[in-house]
């Protein structure tokens, strides 16, 4: 994988005329409004936007969580909106790590438990989830945390185990949703660093976030606002 | 596209039953529902189902249809001669009701009377009671060994006792033994199976009495200043138990003719039948009851089962939202709750059937029986097991599991896993 090009080879992700609409309670919320994007493999982009501006709601459509209204999704050139449910599922399980702000760990699950959940459902030998989830823990420094409930360690390590967990599958999509949001800047960092690793060793991430430090480090911006992309902008600097 | 190889059993297993050991709090008490709800229901029935079953006992034992008649005083403004004040039966007024009293299946009379019986060094003072062969099945009373008193016995007045299993042992006197009953010596025909509590008696229980033929009783013990053949008591079975009433007028109706009193005379004419007093008892209800009182348990155990597990999968709507996000398939997820609730209902239902059919067991066991004292036997039914109400409990607590498991999974199944996920 090229480390990296911006534009270079096909693109690994494909929007095109994307609607999104949730019908929540009486109001209908229109909640992306015709995005059309291509982010190419191995990417780093970061997508800033006001509150409410359909960032989070863009992100569950790229991490195959909600399918588009209208529009085409098309994943490594497969279309998305055509995949069954079992389909989708496999897709998420091989294609994207997922973390998320709130970090979502089960809390009755040990920290190893939790990381090697995606792997379960490859269907995975235990030895090997769990040889896994023990190598994935390592890369973000919680080795000694495994068997700790999460509720039994801080906010930053339960991010931490978020990102090993989206890791430990090797996905060629990482996709955060404002990953430092809970955590306090010190925190917030290390949290990037691990994700600016993943990218750096061929993952494409695609970063929500409020943090224009963040956004300043990544490579390309996207820039949305009442659920259009409003700026794309590639930068130079890091 | 590659076909992934679905999870195995095992590790669904294994996965659920980490879940269920990871809230201990939450999974014991929806065990305890589970158990309670199927071990109460099982054990209630079986109780109910054999309380019945003793009370029928009870009734047979009482004598199916029987009424006892005693003469008594007549009333003095119904008595028509001031010599028949004090009122006796005698062996023709049996005769008559013999001939007469067509709703009566069966007529005998008995007379009774307390008097020493000894037997070796013992002695012990004993209810007599002159007994026509008629009474054994009027009473219903079985031989526990040898046998009861004949016709012929009556004929020749034969010196033969049937004993109770009390008097027996308070004698110490076998069926061949000659005992003395009042001084003179009779021969131990037959042990009385054991009769226990009666409902409606007559005097001692009939454990505790000796049988003698009638006539044998009236010739040894008669009163000189009466008759030679009196009777103290009349016993009827009547054909028919919803001519009861009718059957016993007929029968007052004959005795008011041949004692010369009113038949309206309660008073000259006590007839009493065992099973009208036990009628006011609400016997059959009470099964009703105790299945009533299992079917709530059950309710109970069910609504608080499915409460908790609602409020369990409510709160793991977020869990589910999550394992869909790294890949579970939402079959993988139902199954995976499925097993959860199916796991807890096994584990519960073994434990309650086992709980519920164990208790009534113990309870019927003759190991426990036998070491009760005969009059708590008496109380204490044997509980009576039925496969119908274990399927019926299981089958209930099944389902809810099943419900209060995989239904709303399934549901949150049904909206895309971000919704799921966003859910606070």
């Amino acid at each position: 994988m090229t480390a990296n090009g911006t534009t270079n080879g096909a693109a690994l992700i494909e929007l095109v005329g994307v609607h999104k609409h949730y019908a929540t309670g009486e109001a209908d919320v229109h909640a992306l409004r015709g995005i059309d994007l291509e982010i190419a493999a191995g990417e780093l982009v970061a997508v800033v936007g006001p509150s409410g501006s359909g960032k989070t709601t863009l992100m569950e459509l790229l991490g195959c969580l909600s399918r588009p209204s209208t529009g085409s999704y098309r994943l490594r050139g497969e279309a998305v909106d055509a995949l069954s449910g079992d389909e989708l599922a496999r897709v998420r399980g091989r294609e994207i790590g997922f973390v998320f702000q709130a970090f979502n760990l089960l809390p009755r699950l040990s920290l190893a438990e939790n990381v090697a959940l995606p792997l379960l459902y490859q269907g995975a030998a235990r030895r090997e989830r769990n040889q896994r989830a023990l190598r994935a823990l390592e890369r973000v420094g919680l080795a000694h945390r495994a068997t700790h409930r999460p509720n039994q360690v801080s906010g930053g390590e339960r991010q931490r185990a978020a990102i090993a967990r989206a890791l430990v599958t090797d996905p060629p999509l990482v996709l955060a949703d404002e990953p430092t949001g809970n955590l306090d800047t010190q925190r917030g960092r290390e949290i990037l660093d691990l994700l600016f690793e993943m990218n750096a060793s061929g993952a494409t991430v695609v970063i929500v976030t409020h943090d224009p430090e963040i956004a300043a480090r990544a490579r390309r911006r996207i820039e949305i606002r009442d659920g259009a992309i409003e700026h794309d902008l590639a930068q130079v600097a890091r | 596209m590659t076909r992934r190889r679905p999870i195995a059993l095992r590790e669904s297993l294994r996965e659920a039953w980490r879940l269920l050991r990871a809230q201990p709090l939450r999974t014991a008490l929806t065990l305890f529902g589970l158990i309670w709800g199927t071990a109460a229901v099982i054990f209630l029935v079986s109780w109910g189902r054999g309380l019945q079953s003793m009370m029928e006992v009870a009734f047979a034992r009482a004598g199916k249809n029987m009424v006892f008649v005693f003469a008594d005083k007549a009333k003095e403004d119904f008595s028509p001669a001031a010599d028949r004040r004090y009122l006796w039966f005698i062996a023709e007024d049996v005769a008559a009701l013999r001939r007469r009293a067509h709703l009566a299946e069966l007529v005998a009379g008995e007379t009774s009377l307390f008097r020493i019986g000894s037997f070796g060094g013992r002695s012990a003072s004993l209810n007599i009671r002159g007994v026509e062969p008629e009474n054994f099945a009027i009473r219903g009373v079985q031989l526990a060994e040898g046998r009861a008193i004949s016709r012929a016995d009556a004929t020749l007045r034969r010196r033969v006792a049937v004993i109770g299993g009390t008097a027996q042992r308070k004698l110490g006197a076998r069926v061949g033994d000659w005992i003395r009953l009042d001084g003179t010596p009779f021969l131990v025909i037959g042990r009385l199976a054991r009769v226990g509590t009666q409902l409606a008696r007559d005097g001692p229980l009939i454990d505790e009495q000796i049988w003698v033929p009638l006539s044998t009783h009236q010739v040894r013990w008669h009163n000189p200043l009466v008759a030679d053949d009196v009777i103290d008591l009349i016993l009827l079975r009547m054909r028919d138990k919803r001519l009861l009433e009718a059957s016993q007028s007929e029968a007052r109706a004959i005795l008011a003719e041949r004692l010369r009193v009113s038949p309206d005379d309660d008073e000259a004419l006590r007839m009493f039948s065992p099973e009208e007093v036990l009628r006011t008892i609400p016997l059959d209800q009470q099964g009703v009851l105790y299945v009533l009182i299992g079917g709530t348990t059950l309710a109970i155990g069910g609504i608080g089962i499915l409460a908790l597990m609602l409020d369990a999968v409510r709160e793991r709507r977020r869990e589910i939202g999550v394992r869909l996000a790294v890949g579970g398939r939402p079959r993988d997820v139902l199954v995976q709750f499925f097993l959860e609730s199916t796991l807890l209902f096994a584990l519960g239902g073994a434990l309650g059937v086992s709980l519920g059919a164990g208790g009534a067991l113990v309870l019927g066991s003759a190991a426990l029986r036998n070491n009760l004292a005969p009059e708590l036997r008496d109380l204490v039914p044997i509980p009576e097991l039925s496969l119908g109400v274990i399927a019926l409990a299981l089958g209930v607590m099944a389902l809810v599991a099943v419900v209060a498991g995989v239904v709303p999974a399934w549901r949150a199944m049904k909206i895309d896993p971000a919704l799921t996920l966003r859910a606070d």
